[in-house]
């Protein structure tokens, strides 16, 4: 017996090993132990550099790229456009949430000092006040950033399931660690592991019924399976459904959102940002691979089950989001219903879709972080007058015009873009995205999706109207600041202009995605 | 004489020994056993094991006895031997107190989880090569089964094992046993990183994990000398898993009066006492069988009239030999170490016998590659410097720098403590030292005495 | 001779005799042996004090023995992922080498981090 070592392609992997030999680094500097203001710059910066090297990585392969694509592990790992445009985007986001990570507001940082401290005990003052940092908070998001970048390019459910845990298990420590309000923090961590522990657990049934159905866990295999096995297709087809449940978790989807909104309100708001943004992107990236090359022949038997629950996705979310009153639980809410819109082009099994996901989840990302940059911004003010946890209920936003006009301005259009209103980046995303399922026949869907869109509108405005034509309530005047610290500004500035840009001249971003629009088996 | 170079090159080892007329390869007649033959290997494995213990007891008894200068039991039968059967005899006719607190099933289940584990992993033992069953014409290797996983079997076994212990002490429903349990399991799950450690560069030469193939790769040298670290290894290893003395902390008397089998009496306790004592039978069997050549003999009987004592019942004795040489080892080793402190333990397991082990599988995994490729040309550009890389290793484990503000203990700086902090006196740990007395210069008496004391010096 | 036995029903074997005789042990102890029952004998056994309460069942352990049970998990997959490596050795030669080296290497960043922050010391 003689063993043939498999050929992996190396280059193509650059932009993720990039980012994973960052994380090693990351560790090994936790492990070297210096002071803390020499490990959280070093930290910083590693993960900046590294999150922005693997984006001009990306970038630079996609303009030598020869051909769609390259097999990167014979056909399991495939990098071609599609992935490469999904990997810029992550890695974009993600640097703007680790800018997010390294703000400081009020001298303290988003985390938990000593994360193993009870909350409220006298270990966890302690170490408040000696200044202590949880700096592992970088590596840990590049771990993740990794496999969220691997996820879009995974073309086999074994691997895929490896990379889901690989994203999926620094998000639920990371989720744990805010410095305010811990025990909601704690809360919503063991809430997000419980149920994606019970996601990932249904994906892997499924793929192990895929497997005793296809005989095999690549794709492109499964996909000829599909048509050669008769009398199988039952099993791939329950098989597929169950995979789809663990994939449309990580998205959001109804009914499988119910960990959104808590862990969203409990996580640090750079983590919820980093959430909202980058993994909802990896997981609509790897929804894509998987249905339109593993199983696109099941078109008929589960277009009305992605139907079904787009539609349910969008009302929820959108129905549920009008009656909040907490501003980062609003926000998850509009989450949930944008990957619902985002789910009407998928659901398409059109090319176009592919391209209309790509500028939607762009669209939608840049947004979101610069949301979530301003909400982290928005300040209680503690009695003895220093800063204290977010001002998340929507009353204290009310006259937030007046505090700060520029973050106001920037929150109105990140606003404007969730709601779709023409010159936004989201206005062009809803347009593509409903164009693709509109042409392919599912105009019912669309005419939902619309409604849904223009309810979600109100409660949209209805944030403009409190932040800019309702006045400052007497009692809140110095209860509420806002900050306006560097990182965050500048990421409020960066995306509110993209996402202007977007809207304004679309073309060179749409041209690029639809140059992505194309999956290599 | 054995060549060490021969053994590192030669990609899959093989016999020296030609098998002699009319050889049937092991594999075939273990194959070939029918099921009463089975049954009967079974039964006898378990009767050997129930008189070895019995034995061991006796035995361990005895030596202890002789390093302490004293003699033992001498009283009922030849050299006391008749002891362990009134001993074993009074345990079944113990009265059996059951807890009220206890988990009915767990309680019943955990000592037979124990037991049941202690003996399956003798089944996978190789006692001898195949021989002719007397008055028939059956051949049967002397050993119950193998299969391709063997070797992962008789850790399996272990860890299962553990489970005996936990829920034993857990369903007692009783403090001491509860803290008894969690520390026996973290010793034993600590320590059986080490062990499987160790045995990773035996799987390598050996190429396979059937226990006969595993002898039969050490025709040549044993794996005991070639592969020495990993054998040390072992060895402590196997102490610890064993809970004996010097690692018997689930036991410590002073701390936990009898850790996890506190609450048992009768057969149950027998149970959980056998079955700790199989379990050194069966560590001692598999240092046999995957360091020290098995069933084969050592090495100057092993070349009387071309390899004849390798054939037939002599390994039987070999095999036995071995095994209660590593059994005086473990008497030898109660009888001269003192208890460690938990700690201690602890910290060997984690910060030394694992950096080792992993250390160990990395050096020979390289050098062996190295010499396969035939890249390198001698035995000593590899044997040199990976010594001193071990050397070098072991050096840094041992004086890795701790943390600031970490308590030194042991050397380094004596620390002074507060003699009555929260108003009780405090004795000093070690590193650390009492305040001088205040008492001691303030009287009179005292003051004359140090002052008397000094001129002595003086003059 | 002809009719090859599974090497797994043996182990099958042993696990029933062991079991009979583990089993007929309890139940003959339970005839043979006496059964004069107390208070004192059937409380928990703490000292001859006053047993704690609530320590049945759900009695707490320190946090360390999880962290350890943690690191063993990971360390113990380790190790079962070096044994196939360990047996296919020769095949995989320096391919499996440079693999099992990145993977140890990996393995030991997190071990390295483990025991500078203390996770060792008991």
């Amino acid at each position: 017996m003689t063993f043939e070592s498999p050929i992996i392609e190396w280059a193509p992997l650059a932009p993720v090993l990039i980012v994973f030999a960052a994380a090693v680094l990351g560790i090994v500097i936790e492990t070297a132990d210096p002071k803390v203001w020499i490990r959280r710059r070093l930290q910083v910066a590693l993960a900046l550099v590294a999150t922005l090297a693997a984006a001009a990585t990306a970038a630079l392969q996609w303009s030598v790229l020869d051909g769609d694509g390259t097999r990167v592990v014979v056909d399991r790992i495939i990098c071609d456009r599609h992935s490469l445009i999904w990997m810029v985007m992550i890695a974009v986001f993600a640097a703007l949430a680790i800018l997010l990570f390294s703000s400081r507001v009020g001298g303290d940082d988003a985390f938990a000092p000593l994360a193993a401290a009870a909350p409220g005990s006298e270990e966890e003052r302690e170490a408040s006040e000696k200044g202590l940092a949880q700096t592992e908070v970088f590596p840990l998001a590049l771990f993740s950033v990794g496999g969220m970048m691997l996820f879009t390019m995974v073309s086999d459910t074994l691997i895929l399931f490896i990379v889901l845990e690989l994203i999926s298990l620094p998000l639920y420590v990371l989720v744990a660690l805010s410095r305010r309000r811990r025990l909601l923090s704690q809360e919503a961590a063991l809430k997000y592991f419980l149920m994606g522990a019970f996601a990932s657990a249904v994906y892997l049934f499924g793929a192990a019924l895929i497997y005793g159905g296809a005989f095999s866990t690549s794709f492109t295999i499964i996909d000829t399976a599909i048509v050669q096995y008769h009398g199988r297709e039952a099993l791939v087809l329950v098989g597929t459904v169950l995979a789809l449940v663990g994939l449309l978790f990580k998205l959001g989807a109804v009914p499988f959102h119910a960990w959104t909104p808590d862990a969203y309100q409990g996580a640090p708001t750079p983590v919820t940002a980093f959430m909202a943004a980058a993994t909802k992107a990896a997981a609509v990236a790897a929804l894509i691979r998987f249905l339109y090359l593993a199983v696109h022949r099941f078109e008929w038997e589960i277009a009305p089950v992605l139907w079904t629950i787009a539609i349910a996705t969008m009302l929820v979310g959108t129905v549920a989001a009008i009656v909040q009153t907490d501003i980062k639980r609003m926000l998850a809410y509009s989450s949930i219903a944008h990957g619902g819109f985002v789910l009407v082009a998928v659901t398409s099994f059109e090319r176009e879709a592919l391209s209309a996901a790509v500028f939607y989840m762009l669209a939608y990302g840049l947004a979101t972080l610069g949301a979530f940059a301003v909400v982290g911004q928005v300040r209680e003010v503690t009695k003895d007058g220093s800063l204290g946890a977010e001002a998340t209920r929507l009353g204290q936003w009310a006259g937030l015009g007046r505090r700060s006009p520029w973050m106001a301005t920037a929150m109105a259009v990140f606003l404007l873009s969730f709601a779709g209103i023409p010159l936004t980046a989201g206005f062009i995303g809803k347009y593509v995205a409903f164009k693709a399922a509109f042409d392919s026949g599912g105009w019912p869907l669309v005419v939902v999706a619309v409604l849904a869109a223009v309810v979600a509108v109100f409660f949209y405005v209805r944030v403009i109207v409190l932040m800019f034509l309702t006045p400052v309530p007497e009692d809140l005047k110095d209860a509420v600041e806002v900050t306006e610290s560097t990182g965050p500004s500048l990421v409020v500035g960066i995306t509110a202009l993209a996402t202007v840009l977007l809207g304004v001249v679309p073309s060179v971003v749409l041209d690029l995605a639809s140059n992505a629009a194309i999956l290599v088996p | 004489m054995v060549n060490i170079v021969n053994a590192l090159v030669s990609p899959t080892p093989s016999p020296s020994v030609t098998p002699p007329e009319g050889f049937v390869p092991w594999e075939q007649t273990l194959r070939g056993d029918s099921l009463l033959l089975v049954a009967i290997k079974a039964v006898a494995i378990l009767v050997f094991l129930l008189l070895s213990v019995l034995f061991a007891v006796w035995f361990e008894r005895k030596v202890i006895s002789r390093m302490q200068e004293r003699i033992g039991p001498n009283i009922h039968g030849p050299f006391g031997l008749f002891q362990l059967v009134g001993d074993a005899l009074k345990l079944l006719l113990k009265e059996d107190v059951s807890v009220t607190k206890r988990d009915r099933v767990l309680y019943i289940a955990a000592p037979l989880i124990s037991v049941i584990c202690a003996f399956l992993v003798f089944s996978v033992i190789p006692i001898g090569p195949a021989v002719r069953i007397p008055f028939t014409e059956d051949v049967t290797p002397l050993q119950l089964t193998d299969f391709p996983v063997a070797a992962l079997f008789i850790l399996a076994c272990a860890a299962v094992g553990v489970y005996g212990i936990v829920l034993g002490g857990w369903a007692s429903g009783s403090t001491y046993p509860l803290v008894g349990a969690v520390r026996s399991s973290a010793q034993i799950i600590s320590y059986e990183l080490a062990m499987g450690l160790s045995l990773v560069t035996v799987f390598m030469m050996s190429s396979s994990m059937y226990t006969q193939d595993i002898v039969a790769a050490q025709a040549d040298l044993w794996f005991g000398v070639l592969l020495l670290p990993a054998f040390l290894l072992y060895i402590v290893a196997m102490v610890g898993e064993t809970n004996r003395l010097p690692f018997d902390l689930p036991e410590a008397e002073g701390e936990l009066v009898a850790g996890y089998m506190t609450e048992y009496s009768s057969i149950k306790f027998a149970w959980y006492f056998l079955a700790e004592y199989i379990n050194m039978l069966n560590v001692s069997a598999v240092a046999t069988t995957l360091f020290l050549g098995g069933w084969r003999a050592p090495w100057p009987l092993s070349a009387v009239s071309d390899g004849v004592l390798n054939t037939g019942y002599w390994p039987v004795l070999w095999f036995l030999a071995k095994v209660w040489l590593l059994m005086f080892f473990f008497v030898w080793v109660r009888g001269s170490l003192m208890r460690l402190r938990y700690d201690q333990f602890m910290r060997l397991g984690w910060k030394l016998l694992i950096p080792i082990g992993l250390g160990w599988v990395v050096l020979w995994g390289v050098a062996r590659v190295l010499y396969v490729k035939d890249w390198l040309p001698s035995v000593k550009q590899v044997t040199v410097p990976a010594a001193i890389v071990l050397g070098l290793a072991t050096v840094v484990v041992l004086f890795w720098p701790s943390k600031p503000g970490e308590e030194k203990t042991g050397r380094g700086r004596v620390k002074e403590i507060d003699a009555t902090a929260g108003g009780f006196p405090v004795p000093p740990k070690p590193g650390e030292k009492l305040p001088p007395s205040p008492r001691s210069t303030r009287t009179v008496d005292a003051r004359s005495q140090a002052k008397e004391k000094g001129d002595r010096d003086k003059g | 001779m002809t009719e090859h036995m599974n090497p797994y029903v043996p182990i099958l074997v042993m696990i029933g005799v062991a079991t009979a005789l583990a089993v007929a042990g309890v139940v003959v102890s339970r005839f043979i042996g006496p059964h004069r029952y107390n208070k004192a004998k059937l409380s928990p056994y703490e000292s001859g004090m006053e047993a704690t309460p609530g320590a049945a069942g759900g009695g707490r352990v320190p946090i360390r023995y999880y962290l350890i049970a943690m690191t063993f998990i990971v360390f113990d997959i380790e190790i079962v992922f070096l044994y196939p490596w360990a047996i296919a050795y020769e095949r995989l030669s320096l391919f499996g080498l440079v693999a099992i080296l990145s993977f140890l290497a990996l393995i030991t960043v997190p071990f390295v981090y483990e025991w500078r922050r203390g996770g060792f010391d008991w």
